[in-house]
């Protein structure tokens, strides 16, 4: 292959691919995806997934001024609850007015800055679990008022209602884990995938302002071949996909090897890679664009992501100390640190802020912990992404990726930071949340009775609330006449 | 001649604090004025609000600048605890900590313990309470809060007062406290490292005995701090008795400095005050109540948790000129609705900063509006309005502010 440059025809929504395969054994590749009037996101890259229209911690405005992301994935599911009062109220999402500068119902229900792009499925990535499963023209998806019935008509009705800038047509998925590659549950999602497909393509002829992006469910090339060759032999050709959207990157070699004629298409991965180690080896098979849980997750552990894809030269040359992909920032070191949360990072977080105020706020249960943390991490993986690109273009990805591999730790460390509330109905409780049981203050000159002051009920641990009374000391009554707030009362008898 | 003497005697300046009067309303007590404290130059009347644990419930410093708020609380309270006095002075301070530019306030420490949390026992050294970790017996004093708020640098500074509850029948212990607070204030200013960079602001008590309240007036000012704080109102008094103390202690405070109520935050109170002569306000209520899904505009509060808002496609407040609000094809706007409110409120942290960042800015805006109005000499109309908005009907409105606005020249019912 050559530097020329493949171009999809004329469509809203370009991607051209500027690099590719430049290395015999990796299909990593760079792209570049355009949408007028939004920002124009250079691949490999990621999308940032979205809780309920929002991503986690962070308001509308500070997504446009201090996140770099391109894009947003937002879960049909989050929007489409029926309140026990209200059972047959439409969901008022689909009654959202445009305005000239969001003209699009999905951008202007979630307030997305216009320069973000916005992608729909149906569900949330990582989905729960529904244990009812999928039927020949539904799927089970999971609200905040808890399990409810998706029929594709309304998929398709949704996506032509609030016109996504991508829309991902229903996969018939299974939440369970991974499923027997050749049983027969797994050619059933390959049937039913490319049965629905067809449907939505039948329920939506004219769809002009969305790009939709085939799924690819997580079955070997073997047990969805027919599927993958009618993308390639029919709707290719029709203009009818615009990208690929892939459960299991696994899945590319086979099906670039059956299939050249998808190599234009942008192909977006929605499988959940837990390290940045697992992206590297994702590029590599050819995944263009991201969508990346583990990012939600690492902040509202109180991690702050320190790796970058050149790791800093070793402090000594005989040194060959594996670095930690992140820091725990709730731990005493970062107590005093006013250095930034990790080396050379620009962002709002270290930029306007240090450790020091971060290690504060997680040990305060302060929300804006979780903001910050988000912004940081945030900007690690886009400048990682930016570097990738810079060694797609000199040609030194493969050997960079093997530094990396060799440079930092498999896995991310257990942060210990308090968490934000678990962000209700999408967790499910596994007792990991359970409460600590806090000293209270006791009456000076009581009667012994312990109680919690000036609380809401519930509010405290989800760091909506300040107690007026902090409700956790760390250390004895010398800590507190150590931290200078009042002294002991030497000889003083308790009454 | 007169022209001189006028400029001499509209401001007033001391170590670290220039106080400079703006505008005097002709028909109330209202007025306008600048205080200019180490970190820039603030216009009153004005709200502050509460970062108790030196941040503002989710908003970004940043943020928090972006609703105009150019002076904010801290708790010395929470910040004595976490991240504590060593760590503070490692930092440099609160300003350091939280990267914010602009003025800080700190209360002493005392208020939280004694008058709201009845969990400790003031003595003439100071407040004892037990240790919540092991009991162990423990002394907060007025040199204690002094440290530590010189530690934490924040430019107005508080004492430690002896706080009763105002409705406390206690006559004798009333006096007590009032008399109590005089001796501390004498022991913080003995105490106060830094009077050319932080500003030591006294605490008027002596409940709502009016007598005591004017002779600790006349001990406190005799004491010169470049501002002066009327405490003690903690919301249990009726509303009647706050204005009659807060009308009183301003009519014998010094022109020139400025005049802070602590812990009040409704709208109505704080209107009402400013016709009374106050200058500066703070309360956790307007943010504590975005958290519960609770937006405050001109026509009342609205709780945006109702089904009635989950289709409601208006902004949350129309006219508001915060970052939520503002047109959508205006600088800056995020045209956040009604219905994207309720539809995270209590489910995502980011529908709580959203409400906090329009409360925030409609208490600063209402402060904002308020001094214009005094500037333009038109006050009187502004409070009438802003009553005739929240009581549409033109009745109902609560007597305690009908009687007290009367007193300084408002007839609401005109
Ligand atoms: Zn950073
Ligand atoms: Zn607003």
């Amino acid at each position: 292959m050559t530097d020329e440059a493949e171009t999809n025809p004329a469509e809203a929504m370009t991607f051209e691919v500027l690099r590719s395969a430049l290395i015999d054994g990796s299909a990593a590749r760079l792209g570049r995806l355009a949408l007028a009037g939004r920002k124009t996101i250079d691949t490999p890259n990621f999308f940032a997934l979205t809780s309920r229209g929002v991503v986690p911690h962070i308001t509308p405005d500070n997504v446009d001024k201090h996140l770099d992301t391109g894009g947003v994935y937002m879960a049909l599911e989050d929007f489409i609850e029926r309140p026990q009062q209200h059972q047959k109220r439409q969901p008022p999402i689909y009654d959202t007015p445009t305005t000239k500068r969001h003209p699009r119902p999905l951008h202007s229900f979630t307030a997305t800055p216009p320069s973000v792009m916005t992608i729909l499925g149906a569900r949330r990535i990582p989905a729960v679990a529904s244990p009812m499963g999928n039927t020949n023209t539904s799927v089970s998806v999971f609200t905040s008022q808890g399990f409810q019935v998706l029929t594709t008509k309304e998929y398709h009705q949704a996506v032509a209602t609030l016109q996504p800038d991508i829309a991902i047509p229903l996969a018939d998925l299974s939440h369970h884990g991974p499923v027997t590659p050749t049983s027969k549950r797994a050619l059933r999602m390959a049937e039913r995938t490319d049965e629905w497909l067809g449907s939505y393509l039948a329920d939506l002829p004219s769809l002009s302002k969305t790009a939709t992006y085939a799924p690819i469910p997580p079955v070997p090339f073997p047990i969805q071949w027919e599927y993958l060759s009618r993308l390639s032999e029919d709707l290719l050709p029709l203009k009818k996909i615009a990208g690929l959207a892939l459960y299991d990157p696994d899945i590319l070699p086979d099906l670039l090897t059956a299939h050249q004629n998808l190599t234009p298409l942008p192909r977006l991965s929605l499988s959940a890679p837990p390290t940045p180690h697992h992206i590297l080896r994702h590029i590599a098979l050819g995944t263009d664009i991201f969508t990346l849980p583990f990012l939600n997750t690492v902040s509202d552990s109180g991690l702050a992501l320190t790796f970058s894809l050149t790791p800093p030269p070793p402090t000594s040359p005989s040194s060959s100390q594996i670095l930690p992909l992140a820091t725990d920032l709730s731990t005493p070191q970062n107590a005093t640190s006013l250095t930034p949360l990790s080396k050379n990072c620009t962002c709002y977080a270290c930029t306007a802020h240090h450790a020091a105020y971060i290690h504060h706020l997680l040990s305060a249960r302060e929300m804006l912990a979780w903001t910050l943390l988000q912004m940081h991490n945030h900007a690690v993986l886009s400048q990682f992404f930016a570097d990738i690109r810079a060694s797609l273009l000199s040609n030194t990805f493969t050997e960079k990726a093997a530094l990396f591999a060799r440079s930092y730790e498999p896995e991310f460390p257990a942060g210990m930071g308090e968490r934000p509330r678990a962000r209700g109905y999408q967790y499910k409780s596994a007792g990991g949340d359970g409460k600590r049981n806090r000293p209270a203050w006791e009456k000076f000159e009581g009667d012994g009775d312990k109680k919690e002051v000036g609380v809401e009920p519930g509010t405290r641990s989800e760091g909506l609330e300040t107690p007026l009374v902090p409700d956790e000391v760390d250390g004895t009554a010398a800590a507190l006449d150590h931290m200078g707030f009042a002294e002991i009362e030497h000889g003083a008898e308790q009454k | 001649m007169w022209a001189v003497k006028r400029m001499a005697s509209t401001s007033a300046s001391s170590a670290a604090l220039t106080f400079e009067l703006v505008a005097k309303c002709s028909t109330t007590r209202a007025r306008a004025s600048v205080m200019t404290l180490p970190h820039g130059p603030v216009n009153l009347p004005m709200f502050m609000p509460v970062a108790t644990q030196a941040s503002l419930k989710g908003l970004t410093p940043e943020q928090l600048e972006g609703t105009g708020c150019r002076l904010c609380l801290n708790n010395t309270y929470h910040l004595g605890l976490k991240p504590g006095q060593e760590v503070l002075d490692a930092v440099g301070g609160a300003h350091k900590l939280q990267g914010w530019n602009h003025n800080i306030l700190t209360d002493s420490g005392g208020f939280q313990m004694v008058s709201l949390l009845k969990l400790a026992t003031v003595t003439e050294e100071g407040v004892r309470f037990l240790s919540p970790h092991d009991g162990t017996p423990m002394l907060l004093t007025p040199e204690h809060s002094i440290s530590l708020q010189n530690s934490i640098g924040s430019d107005i500074i508080m004492q430690l007062d002896d706080v009763l509850v105002t409705t406390s029948p206690d006559k004798v212990r009333m006096r007590e406290a009032m008399e109590r607070s005089v001796r501390w204030l004498d022991r913080c200013i003995a105490a106060h490292k830094n009077p050319d960079s932080q500003n030591l602001f006294c605490i008027i008590q002596g409940g709502l005995d009016l007598d005591m309240r004017r002779e600790c007036c006349k001990e406190m000012v005799a004491r010169d701090t470049p501002g002066i704080a009327i405490g003690g109102l903690s919301g249990g008094e009726a509303k009647d008795d706050f204005c009659r103390v807060v009308g009183a202690c301003n009519q014998l405070l010094p022109e020139l400095k400025p005049r802070y109520v602590m812990g009040i935050g409704y709208p109505e109170d704080l209107v009402v005050s400013v016709a009374l002569g106050a200058d500066m306000f703070d309360c956790v209520w307007p943010t504590r109540t975005a958290r519960f899904g609770n937006a405050i505009t001109k026509d009342g509060m609205l709780n945006l948790k109702r089904e009635k808002y989950a289709a409601d496609f208006g902004p949350i407040e129309d006219g508001c000129g915060c970052p939520c609000c503002r047109p959508i094809d205006e600088e800056g706007s995020m045209g956040i609705t009604r219905a994207f409110v309720h539809h995270n409120a209590a489910k995502e942290t980011v529908a709580a900063h959203l409400l906090t960042m329009h409360n925030v800015w409609y208490q600063l805006n209402l402060m904002r509006e308020a001094r214009e109005a005094i500037i333009a000499d038109r006050f009187p109309a502004f409070v009438r309005e802003f009553f005739g908005r929240l009581y549409p009907d033109g009745q109902g409105y609560p007597s305690w502010a009908v009687d007290a606005l009367q007193g300084v020249g408002i007839d609401l019912n005109s």
